[in-house]
């Protein structure tokens, strides 16, 4: 075995036992540092986003820098080229949309209006391909043509290309710095995908109250598209947690009834589905979930890695310890705006409080941007490393 | 929760749609001043804002609002040409430049209105220029800037400075999620808020001093 191999064992090892909410040797780093990998490597934002050669060295340029456990993930998640070859309208990228250093932008419309409900219902993919497709995407826009035929295609094919170019990079990182990745594929609480991306929060409103049997209907049918996406897109790996960013269940986007009626119930299935085939989800609770989290807390135990925000650390843990791993919390802000002791004092507290009984990974609250400053995440890690001992 | 005397206020405050348009035609009808009929509407609206501060409401109750009260104000419209509303002064508004989230501030320029505001909404992915000439041609004593990407917060700072050089003494309000003291203190603004019933609280206080 290599010295790199065993790194990598190393590593992944504490990440593993921390998220079975065990002790590892010491607190394992896992930052979801984004797009600031880019601004860090000397990238622009448009050359990551576009360039999966240059997304995958702004990470590797990273790792050289900063010692870290566990890479979150490469700074870009998306390849922007294949979205503009089939003329997606739901993304503006960097370079032409957009100022070349402006970080991408999703455009939240109704894409799937109120009348769509009972067709998309009775067969959610013949849906999806006639009217989701062709009204989103300029290329697909007369299914059946010569054009939207030659679209599916490109689609398809820079999807296998994305991903087998992921995996590469993913072996390289192993390989060449011992780091292993902190997800393994992308999830989706039922209640996002059709709030979110289908009728975006007007609409997602405005039917709870006009409609709430069609929602309730509708989230039925995501639910097995949503556990099927999470598996599809891991590749058949359980050791790594599917990503999860959850949006409309935080605080205070719905009242108590609608929260447990419309967002619990749907995204309890996936999770408690995805782990019984051993898949655990990274519970990205963007936002403060802090009234929900005795709910949250009857998943069965270790399927979650619950990933602080804005939610009452101090409640998180008292309501989660012992149960679920824990990982966030440092404020995006302190790490833009603040100095270095001040990152190292926000960690120590933070250590001493919430992670002397293990189960505990050390990240920001959000996203990372380039707003943050490189001598606070060596502070981060300088201070992890130094209290973050068992 | 407080109780409306006046019918068409209380039916805006419990959000029934259907009764709050069969008021407004009645009232029409019987020859109530459709300005009074906006008032009372804005009494109901001011309601709801109390309700989410107090957190009986939510957001999916704001969005519903502003849907009833948009269909409101669609049907008295016409009824209010020539007639001249009284505002209690005027607010600009927008999403900073290099940032297209606008859920939050859609409500606080709901709530805004409601409470009997002219607010000049710039939209989105906003130019400093842009809101420097709105404040110009408006005389506002109030800006709001909303920006949720953090990485726009330094283009934030900018835009402040350039509205500072007007010399007016405009009030700037900052807002969005992961706005707080430190950003504030950052981009020079003079108040943050981060959520839509403090950003009124702060509207209201700003308008009585001024």
């Amino acid at each position: 075995m290599s010295d790199k191999e065993k790194i990598y064992q190393e590593n992944l090892n504490r990440y593993v036992t921390a998220m079975n909410v065990g002790k590892p040797d010491r607190v394992p780093i896992r930052l979801q540092l984004s797009e600031f990998m880019a601004k860090h490597a000397g990238f622009t934002l448009q050359e990551i986003y576009y360039d999966m050669n240059k997304n995958f060295a702004a990470a590797s340029k990273v790792l050289t820098d900063f010692e870290m456990d566990v890479l979150f993930c490469p700074p870009s998640v998306w390849w922007a080229t294949p979205h503009d070859a089939v003329g997606a309208k739901y993304y503006k990228f960097s370079g032409w949309e957009l100022e070349e250093n402006r970080q991408f932008q999703y455009v939240e419309e109704e894409y799937m209006l109120a009348e769509d409900y009972d067709k998309f219902i009775a067969d959610p993919t013949k849906w999806i391909l006639n009217v989701y497709l062709p009204r989103l995407h300029s290329e697909f826009a007369e299914p059946g043509s010569y054009r939207a035929n030659i679209a599916l295609i490109k689609g398809a094919a820079a999807t296998v290309m994305f991903n087998g170019a992921n995996q590469q990079a993913g072996a390289m990182w192993a390989k060449e710095f011992g780091v292993p990745l902190g997800i393994g594929g992308f999830g989706k609480a039922p209640f996002d995908t059709l709030g979110d991306t289908l009728r975006g929060l007007h609409g997602i409103m405005m039917d709870l109250h006009k409609r709430p049997d069609k929602v309730l209907a509708a989230l039925d049918v995501l639910i097995g598209h949503n556990i099927f996406f999470a598996l599809a897109t891991a590749g058949g790996d359980t050791t790594l947690p599917t990503f999860m960013p959850l949006h409309r269940g935080s605080y205070p986007f719905l009242n108590r009834k609608q929260w447990d009626n419309f967002y619990w119930p749907s995204l309890k299935a996936v999770i408690e589905a995805l782990w019984a085939q051993g898949k655990r989800t990274l519970f990205y609770a963007e936002g403060n979930w802090t009234p929900y989290l005795e709910s949250i807390a009857e998943l069965p135990e270790k399927s979650i890695v619950f990933h602080v925000d804005q939610t009452d650390m101090a409640k998180a843990k008292e309501i989660m310890g012992g149960k679920f791993c824990l990982s966030g919390n440092v404020p995006n802000t302190l790490m833009a705006y603040g100095k270095p002791e001040e990152v190292k004092e926000y960690v120590k507290r933070l250590l001493d409080q919430y992670a002397r009984d293990g189960g505990f990974i050390m990240d920001l609250a959000g996203v990372a941007q380039t707003d943050l400053k490189a001598e606070n995440v060596e502070a981060l890690i300088e201070a992890t490393r130094q209290y973050g001992v068992y | 929760m407080a109780k409306l005397s006046d019918q068409l206020a209380s039916a805006m405050a419990e959000l029934e749609d259907d009764r709050v348009l069969n008021l407004i035609k009645e009232r029409l009808q019987a020859g109530t001043s459709p300005l009074e009929i906006v008032r009372s509407l804005q009494e109901g609206m001011t309601e709801v804002g109390s309700r989410f501060e107090t957190g009986e409401y939510f957001l999916s109750e704001l969005v519903l609002c502003g849907q009833v009260m948009k269909d409101a104000m669609a049907e008295l419209e016409p009824h209010l040409a020539g007639e001249n509303q009284e505002y209690r002064g005027n607010i600009v508004i927008g999403t900073v430049r290099g940032d297209v989230h606008d859920l939050g501030k859609n409500i606080v320029v709901m709530l805004l209105k409601g409470a009997g505001y002219n607010v000049i909404d710039l939209g989105v992915d906003v130019p400093a220029e842009k809101f420097v000439q709105a404040i110009k041609e408006s005389n506002a004593p109030m800006v709001g800037m909303s920006v949720l990407l953090t990485g726009c917060q330094d283009g934030m700072k900018n835009t402040i400075e350039a509205v500072r050089e007007i010399g007016n003494k405009v009030t700037v309000v900052i807002g969005g999620n992961y706005v707080d003291e430190t950003v504030r203190n950052y981009v020079g603004a003079d108040y943050f808020a981060t959520n839509a019933s403090e950003a009124v609280k702060i509207a209201e206080k700003i308008f009585t001093t001024k």
